[in-house]
């Protein structure tokens, strides 16, 4: 019986094993094809006459970046300030405290400013983008969109995709000042630094690489917000139930895409 | 021909052998049909039919197999993506639990295929959506949001939208679903009324007979991704083979079978695998 048990055993689990790396390699080319897609009715849509809409465009960085200015301000504060009291609680073994505008600064800048603010941009439009979609799709009003001769990557994707280029960077600069901000407040109470004296030491600290680093990656979570949103939208499938596991979904993977690329960002820009 | 005779209209929709498989499943079996301008046809049969996989051909949402379809002389699948786009223009379709856009209000639904494909001022679009807001009666109702309206009045905002641009052809999924008898008669006496007053060629895909007996100028059964009859209402009804008048009649063509068939179908061959009497 266990001789008989033991290959279909092994069969299983190698007909899982290829039909998940299939299915993962489906779905890389899904995102590929729709960035490349999304770039195409950006620049060429016109020519078919079907320009990209920059009502549509507005609409969506009020959604994804105005709308997010409250929490993501207030956390990027939060951060700031636990940066500077772990920095200044660190540095008093060594008697070094006044030497934490260098920690705080670096990390707010390159590291904390865009990771909060991918995170928090993930966890609301990412998962917002991906129930939106989903809906429609289970809806018929994607399939409604392509006989009305409306492509939907064009009148869906490529503003969403756009605003998230825009202003996750933007929220992110946001997050950075916010950040300091709340940091040089502490400091200033802790060890009496002024907040003008932080901040001049903050300027002589960082340099423009630091700040095109740490937006430069936000650009990049942004893309990646919008890119694994929209694919989890596109692929539900079975009702209410499809639109909620594609919206877990697209949170998980976003945060996990976000997590990994800040650490590959790093190690790359750091070489 | 004698001099009373009308010249046959033009055919407007044309498919020739049209073949889709889902993986190893056959779903249509090589179709012929041709629906000429004005005529409403109905596509009937049960559920597997293929009756929705025939209409997300003819709505070039999903390509087939093999075979051609020929939507106002235009091969649907050769066509280049301006022609596609600019074909679906003379196209509308009104799918089965509408498919209104949930964020935007009835009026701006409506406004939707004007505001995409023209370049008309918004008072324009505004005053074309009321109007046909008006064929379906529903004036009143464009500020309101989807969600507001009934499944009927749903359905008949759909219809508004998908008549906005005075397409040529018009197709309905399922006009019926779901709708109590009255609702569903007044959508019946809508597409009467469109083909009517418009001269629209339409396209309904229903499992409803008497939906279908009332608005049809022709019928085409689909049975198993077969065609089983096209033709007209009363040639449909009186037609001797017994396969169509069981579809007719809702009688499942196994309603007959036997006690013990039917015990052996559920049991498989386990029970005589185990020695068991059946």
């Amino acid at each position: 019986m266990s001789e008989r048990a033991n290959p279909n055993v092994a069969t299983r689990f190698f007909d899982r094993l290829g039909r998940t790396s299939v299915s993962a390699i489906e779905e890389l080319g899904r995102y590929g094809t729709l960035l490349v897609e999304s770039f195409y009715w950006l620049f060429l849509g016109y020519r078919v006459g079907q320009p990209v809409r920059i009502g549509a465009f507005f609409s969506e960085m009020m959604e994804i970046g105005v709308r997010a200015i409250a929490i993501v301000g207030m956390m990027a504060a939060a951060i700031g300030a636990m940066l500077a009291i772990q920095g200044i609680y660190s540095l008093k073994v060594f008697g070094a405290e006044g030497h934490v505008v260098f920690g705080v600064a670096f990390s707010m800048v390159r590291e904390f400013a865009p990771l909060i603010t991918g995170i928090l941009v993930a966890g609301r439009s990412g998962s917002a983008l991906s129930a939106r979609i989903g809906t429609m799709q289970i809806n018929q009003e994607i399939d409604a969109l392509e006989v009305m001769g409306i492509n939907p990557i064009r009148f869906l994707v490529v503003p969403s995709l756009l605003a998230s280029l825009v202003m996750v960077p933007a929220l992110t600069f946001m997050s950075m000042m916010i950040g300091l901000w709340a940091a040089g407040t502490y400091v200033n109470f802790a060890l009496g630094m002024s907040l003008a004296a932080f901040m001049d030491q903050t300027i002589s600290i960082l340099s423009v690489d630091d700040l095109l680093h740490g937006l430069g990656k936000s650009a990049i979570f942004g893309i990646l917000i919008a890119l694994i949103g929209v694919v989890n939208g596109f692929m539900v499938k079975g009702g209410a139930e499809g639109v909620g596991k594609a919206t877990t979904r697209s949170v998980v993977q976003c945060i996990s895409a976000i997590v990994v690329t800040d650490m590959l960002f790093a190690l790359v820009a750091t070489l | 021909m004698s001099s009373n005779e009308q010249p046959m209209p033009p055919t407007v929709i044309e498919v020739r052998d049209l073949v889709t498989h889902y993986g190893t499943r056959q779903i249509l079996n090589g179709i012929d049909v041709d629906i000429v301008q004005g005529e409403i046809m109905v596509i009937m049969g049960g559920s597997g039919s293929g009756k929705s996989t025939f209409l997300r051909h003819l709505m070039a949402l999903q390509m087939p197999t093999s075979g051609v379809i020929k939507i106002l002389d235009q091969d649907v699948w050769g066509l280049p993506q301006k022609g596609l786009f600019n074909l679906r223009k003379k196209l509308g379709v009104t799918f089965q639990a509408g498919a209104l856009f949930s964020s935007m209000t009835v009026g701006e639904n409506i406004m939707l295929p004007l505001y995409e494909h023209t370049k008309l001022d918004r008072l324009t679009m505004e005053i074309m959506a009321r109007m046909k807001l008006e064929v379906v009666d529903l004036a009143g109702f464009e500020d309101l949001m989807p969600s507001e309206l009934s499944g009927g009045m749903i359905k008949r905002a759909a219809v508004a939208r998908a008549i906005i641009m005075d397409p040529r052809i018009l197709f309905f999924d399922e006009p019926s679903a779901g709708l109590d008898p009255v609702v569903s008669s007044q959508l019946d006496d809508l597409i009467l009324r469109l083909r009517d007053a418009m001269g629209m060629t339409i396209c309904v895909v229903t499992h409803e007979l008497e939906s279908a007996f009332k608005i049809a100028d022709r019928i085409t059964v689909l049975d198993k991704g077969d065609i089983l009859f096209i033709g007209t209402v009363e040639d449909l009804k009186n037609h001797p083979s017994e396969r169509i008048q069981n579809l007719l009649n809702r009688r499942s063509e196994e309603a007959e079978i036997d006690a013990d068939e039917y015990l052996r179908r559920l049991t498989g061959d386990k029970l005589e695998a185990e020695g068991m009497p059946r």
